[in-house]
């Protein structure tokens, strides 16, 4: 049976029209996204290829550009593949930003408190106490989508305020997290042996691009050669089906759902313990969002999230470059993202892909809306 | 607190749901018409600086509400062509729609006030009520000495439900987002109908942007809708997709949001995080049937696809 299951995915995973195609289509809605922003530029009176080679230079163009980009596409990467995963399994967790906020919350808790241990025991248990947390958090909208019938994806989203304001909560005085008497709404500074150790001096570079490396690898190799994963994608394409095999569709779901909220607790544990090193309030701004477009760029694909993340990663840390060079003000990269996104879903594999599991699942009608389902009546 | 700043604080709650219940009618429409529209939150962002331009420009209060209600119907429409026509998910295309919002909005911010020495105010709604009765004691304020788009927000709920319960239209509305296949066989459209419920909600989120600009700050911040779209989304769980009672879901909502602002000033016992957070717990809640029984139009989320049955 496990031959079998790798053997089947081994040549999916060959077939290099498909990929060519499903890489296609969003190099093909970023070129879009260029153009667009170019008119844009030029109506404020700029020269688009002197933005965008300045743009190039800001984010590829040296070490430090270089380290830019990765500290940026760092938490994007952790994030997307939480959505991956989840979008893997069937299940949108639109609440990346609220596990940021959880996760990075539980790894400061742990990374503030001098635990007598070694170094190196520190930092993993920070780490871990992050993703921890994520996951845990995930247990809400897991345990309501598995048993409750309801869709996590209100859950999540509702989550996200939820766990914003319990962040802000925590580095609030009279909080045990919050520094005493501090000017402004913090924790205190994560200690030295629980900080994500720096690659390259000079630079912030940190070790959380190459937790989520470690993370896609880890992810790719789990979807498309184990049995979990293999059950994983069979809840995602066809639950009814899946449940005919012998696959426990409740538990599937949950543990999905736990693990995709725990890479968004990562993607927070890197942000605080490699980069801002406390605990501070709206730390995050948006980067749970974004981590959603960035899992849509790369059809979810684990490995295709790294090129997305790095992607979105470099337009951030390029944009400074640009505006300083050409006077472009840098959100236009929001721009830029966004309408990649919006260009992607126009071209459609988004559609493509829900209307092959549509097919698949014209059978079970009732638990497919967002809000509640016949368990709920 | 004192009889004054219970006043005050009243007061400022019933402004402050304004903007949520103009978009709540709109997120009735495009929910019972089956299509979820997270976009409404950056809808508003962009009626907010819409509104400001044009009043900045032409001066023009009723104008720069027009183009406010005008850009977010042509936002809403982009939502329906990919989420209608296209069949894209819906959550997707509404997260981008707010990614770009965003985004254009902070790109734009610079712009917005160029010419300006400092960020002038623009006009704000009339406050129509004689002044005889805003100078009544305790409710002149909270009842009459509110601009007159308050009181549009208090009215609209009550049409809106005429309209979904007692019209023709109204029904084929709530029919689409539960029966497609039926409504097709009736022989009406389908697309129309959901293309319809969706401009509407991108119509009211634009003019929701322009009342929270023009009711309470007069000018622009970038970020400034800061989720009052998504509190939105979750007074229509907690209201269960009934304009008026969602209307009272955002007066709750507006009213948590007044007292979190006047608890973080006044040093309180209880943290004002737990106020801003009380709006989605409440919608979990519901959600996962603690409080009453919550079920959404039938086919909220999934695309209509004319040949699955």
């Amino acid at each position: 049976m496990n031959y079998k299951i790798n053997k089947l995915d081994s040549t999916r995973l060959l077939d290099i029209g498909g990929l060519v195609l499903s890489g296609g289509r969003p190099i093909l809605a970023i070129i879009l996204a260029f153009l667009v922003s170019a008119v844009m530029i030029i109506i404020q009176g700029a020269n688009p290829l002197e933005a965008y080679s300045a743009m190039l230079r800001g984010s590829f163009g040296s070490v430090a550009a270089l380290a830019n980009t990765c500290v940026r596409a760092a938490p994007l990467l952790l994030g997307g593949l939480g959505v991956a995963l989840g979008v893997k399994a069937g299940l949108l967790n639109v609440g990346i930003e609220g596990q940021i906020y959880v996760g990075g919350s539980a790894a400061a808790a742990v990374g503030i408190m001098p635990i007598p241990v070694a170094p190196w025991l520190h930092l993993v248990l920070a780490v871990s106490a992050g993703f921890l947390g994520g996951a845990i958090w995930g247990l809400i909208p897991a345990y309501l989508k598995a048993y409750r019938g309801v869709s996590e994806i209100v859950v999540t989203l509702m989550l996200n305020y939820v766990g914003i304001q319990l962040c802000s909560l925590l580095v609030h005085e009279p909080s045990p997290l919050a520094e005493k008497g501090a000017f402004f709404p913090q924790s205190p500074p994560i200690l030295a042996s629980a900080q994500l150790p720096i690659l390259i001096k000079g630079t912030s570079l940190h070790l959380g691009i190459i937790l989520g490396l470690i993370a896609a690898i880890i992810l790719a190799y789990v979807l498309f050669y184990t049995p979990f994963g293999m059950r994983t994608k069979m809840i995602g394409q066809n639950p009814e089906a899946a449940r005919y095999a012998g696959v426990n569709v409740k538990k599937q779901t949950v543990v999905a759902l736990i693990l995709s909220c725990g890479l968004g607790g990562l993607a927070g544990t890197g942000e605080v313990l490699g980069l801002k090193l406390r605990l501070f309030d709206y730390f995050s701004g948006g980067l749970g969002y974004d981590a959603i477009a960035v899992a849509l760029m790369a059809n979810s694909n684990p490995v295709g999230v790294i090129f997305s993340a790095l992607f979105f990663g470099a337009l951030r840390a390029g944009a400074g470059k640009m505006e300083t060079a050409v006077g472009i003000k840098a959100p236009i990269v929001q721009v830029i993202q966004a309408l990649a996104v919006l260009f992607v879903i126009m071209i459609g594999f988004v559609e493509y892909n829900r209307k092959s599991k549509q097919d698949k699942r014209k059978e079970q009608m009732p638990e497919d809306t967002i809000y509640g389902s016949e368990l709920n009546k | 607190m004192d009889l004054n700043s219970i006043n005050d604080f009243l007061a400022a709650a019933i402004r402050m749901a304004a903007p949520l219940m103009l978009v709540g009618i709109g997120g009735v429409f495009t929910e019972r018409s089956g299509i979820f529209n997270i976009g409404m939150e950056g809808t508003m962002l962009i009626g907010c600086m819409v509104s400001v331009y044009v009043s900045l420009v032409t001066g023009n209060l009723w104008l720069a509400t027009l183009a406010a209600m005008l850009v977010g119907s042509l936002i809403g429409l982009i939502h329906a062509f990919l989420t209608v026509t296209r069949r894209a998910d819906q959550i997707v295309t509404g997260a981008a729609i707010n990614l770009f919002a965003l985004g254009i909005t902070n790109l734009l911010n610079s712009q917005l006030y160029a010419g300006f020495e400092y960020r002038p105010r623009v006009t704000m709604y009339p406050i129509v009520a004689p002044e005889v009765l805003q100078e009544l004691p305790f409710i002149g304020p909270i009842l009459f000495a509110q601009p007159v788009i308050v009181y549009l927000a208090f009215l609209l709920p009550v049409l809106a439900t005429w309209i979904l319960y007692k019209t023709s239209w109204g029904l084929n509305i709530r029919a689409v987002g539960d029966h497609p296949h039926a409504v097709a066989t009736a022989g009406l459209s389908v697309n129309k109908l959901k293309y319809q419920g969706v401009i509407i909600s991108g119509m009211f989120a634009g003019l929701g942007g322009a009342a929270l600009v023009l009711a309470d700050l007069g000018l622009f911040a970038t970020g400034m809708t800061a989720g009052r779209g998504f509190a939105v989304l979750a007074a229509l769980v907690v209201g269960k997709w009934n304009p008026v009672l969602v209307a009272a879901a955002c007066i709750l909502f507006g009213a948590a949001d007044a007292f979190q602002l006047r608890a973080q000033t006044a040093q309180f016992a209880i943290p004002y995080q737990l106020f801003v957070m009380l709006p989605y717990l409440l919608t979990i809640a519901a959600l996962a049937g603690l409080v009453g029984r919550t079920v959404g139009p039938k086919t909220v989320g999934k695309p209509y696809d004319p040949e699955s049955i």
